[in-house]
């Protein structure tokens, strides 16, 4: 072998081991659930946050409110700042593109035609923070970057109602079929951009904190909640008392927000970080009323829990409840359409499904199936009709929705055994 | 279509998500970094990317300082003379978002008097119109350090002691 041949041997050997490594930490297959839990979260916030806001739309946002748009061209005036509410003039534009923005929030919270509603509710959120820059704090930024990498991100393939269309559509065809669960590189790269998105912030926030003398000392935990906007009286009774608590306090979060960047990493240490992040930002949820940035932060935590962890707490659920079968009749077009729809939701697989045409059952008589669905537990009881989807609701997580109308004490039972009678009665008209 | 075409579109792919996944990293990276010179040339780089997403944030929650604070207050002089207090952060309730809102809008005031004045100034007089305001004085109160010590002899922060009042403007009230 010549020496320009060995040499480019090495080289090439370099390349792959780059390539390599460059593989392992952006693009391992990888299902998206952490990143779903994040959207779930995130959406229920901004609900919550824009519905809350709803009677103050014109005061914060408006012309006639806190920042005219005379005023905001003279305050903030970069061309790359971007609303879409420069553009909406009278108070009727601004209450629907508030309520197009909520609908958007809601199917993002429900994973409904997520992949272009996400991109909806990445620029209405940049529209409100841009009209009024007065009114945006911390949460704000730590929203706009990680709806951005959600954006990025092929969010919506599962614990959503996309998922749940797909899944029924394919249980039209067959009510037995699984479609496969997705997953993909690109959604590992996106969970671990928020990763470091999280990692950076945790970072930027202890650097900035051991600069100042309160906290290299150990006192800033008194100095905040002594402070005017974070007086607390109770806690600061019980610091006063005992003021090496306040010491403890300032350097656990220093020590929290320092090792988080660094350890987050490893998979021993990953579970320790992700406690004491959490117990940090419940901290400052109940005792300084952050439940906001707090709740947003924890979802962004998120992206750091391993996909594992949730197929065995998935495992472990199935486990406990244990199996259940439910059995129809292949007959009744109507049936098959409502267990597909029902099906849909049973992301862990938990129900297993039985035509009584085509394979009786030993535990229920044919008579019995031909008057209701059924549904057999493992120690062969049988429960019918309403019975059996109240049994359900209960036990499948995806169904849970579903809860407060099969649960509502006396009522539901009152209405909901006739309503299902009715159903079973004239399945073959339906 | 063909094996070579397909394999040449994934290789492309692989390349723009890599180039994505750099350049988003740098600017999350670079967005919140201390201003130098290096970091400068960075950030102007990326700049449009961070203003037009809103990713430049510096992330000193609390950092390097945490000082005591300022709160809003403001005096309403009615048509009789008489003055009346008012601190507005003590009605709000912590657990609704607006409170957060509106402590911004208070700082905001505090801060630029002479930019946002007359609009909070004419925003109060419609709120207390049944005291017939004529002008109303904007205050800042700015909070002085407050120590267990303070607090074991039964003094709270917002006690005369630890707290200065400074005016910032007063406002007519609009038709006096």
């Amino acid at each position: 072998m010549t020496t320009s041949a060995a040499s480019r041997n090495v080289f090439q050997r370099l390349i792959d081991r780059i390539g390599l490594v460059w593989e392992r930490i952006w693009f391992q297959d990888s299902p998206t659930t952490p990143l779903e839990i994040s959207r779930i979260g995130i959406g229920v916030a901004l609900v919550q946050h824009y519905i809350v806001a709803t009677p103050y739309l014109v005061t914060f946002w408006g012309d006639d409110g806190w920042m005219p748009r005379t005023l905001l061209a003279e305050e903030h005036s970069d061309p790359w700042t971007q609303s879409i509410l420069f553009y909406l003039t009278s108070p009727w534009q601004m209450y629907a593109f508030h309520a197009l923005f909520l609908a958007c929030c809601i199917a993002f919270t429900l994973g409904w035609r997520t992949s272009w509603v996400k991109w909806i509710v990445l620029a209405g959120q940049l529209s409100y923070d841009n009209r009024n820059p007065d009114m945006y704090y911390g949460v704000d930024s730590i929203l706009a970057c990680l709806l951005l990498i959600l954006c990025f991100a092929p969010i919506g393939r599962a614990l959503s109602l996309d998922r749940v269309r797909q899944v029924r559509a394919a249980k039209l065809a067959d009510l037995g079929a699984h479609p496969r669960r997705f997953s993909s590189r690109w959604a590992f790269a996106c969970t671990r951009l928020m990763q470091i998105q999280m990692a950076a912030l945790f970072f930027y926030s202890a650097v900035g904190k051991i600069r100042g003398d309160q906290w290299w000392y150990g006192d800033a935990a008194w100095r905040v909640f002594s402070s005017a906007d974070y007086y607390n009286e109770f806690v600061l009774r019980v610091l006063a008392q005992n003021f090496w608590l306040v010491n403890i306090a300032t350097y656990a979060v220093i020590l929290i927000e320092l090792a988080f960047p660094f350890m987050v990493w490893q998979r021993r240490s990953r579970p320790y970080l992700l406690v004491g992040a959490a117990f940090l930002h419940l901290q400052f949820a109940f005792l300084m009323n952050l439940y906001y940035f707090s709740f947003v932060m924890i979802m962004g935590h998120m992206s750091f829990v391993f996909p594992r962890w949730l197929q065995r707490l998935g495992a472990m659920w199935k486990w406990r409840i244990g199996p259940m079968e439910m059995i129809y009749d292949g007959h009744c077009g109507f049936c098959k359409r409502s267990m597909a729809g029902f099906l849909a939701f049973d992301g862990l697989r938990q129900i297993q499904v039985r035509d009584f045409r085509t394979s009786p059952s030993d535990v229920v008589s044919d008579e019995q199936m031909k008057k209701a669905l059924y549904l057999v537990l493992p120690d062969k009881r049988a429960l019918p009709g309403f019975e059996a989807y109240r049994y359900v609701v209960l036990r499948v997580p995806g169904l849970w929705w579903l809860i407060p109308f099969f649960y509502i004490p006396v009522f539901s039972r009152l209405f909901g055994h006739p309503i299902y009678n009715w159903i079973a009665a004239n399945r073959s008209r339906l | 279509m063909p094996q070579a075409i397909r394999s040449g579109l994934q290789r492309l792919t692989y390349v723009a998500m890599s180039i994505l996944l750099v350049w988003h990293t740098f600017a999350m990276v670079i967005g919140p970094a201390p201003e130098s010179s290096i970091i400068g040339a960075a950030r102007s780089l990326a700049q449009p990317y961070l203003t037009f997403f809103r990713l430049q944030n510096e992330w000193e929650f609390f950092a390097p300082f945490v000082g005591p604070g300022y709160h809003f207050s403001y005096v309403i002089e009615d048509a009789a003379g008489e003055k009346h207090t008012f601190t507005p952060a003590d009605r709000l309730n912590n657990w609704h978002p607006n409170s957060i809102w509106m402590r911004d809008r208070y700082t905001v005031i505090m801060t630029k008097p002479d930019v946002y004045g007359d609009a909070a100034g004419a925003a109060l007089c419609l709120e207390h119109a049944l005291l017939h305001p004529v002008s109303v004085t904007l205050l800042e109160v700015e909070h002085s350090e407050f120590w267990p010590v303070d607090l074991r002899e039964g003094k709270r922060p917002t006690d005369a002691e630890f707290v200065k009042a400074k005016t910032l403007r007063t406002v007519s009230c609009p038709g006096r």
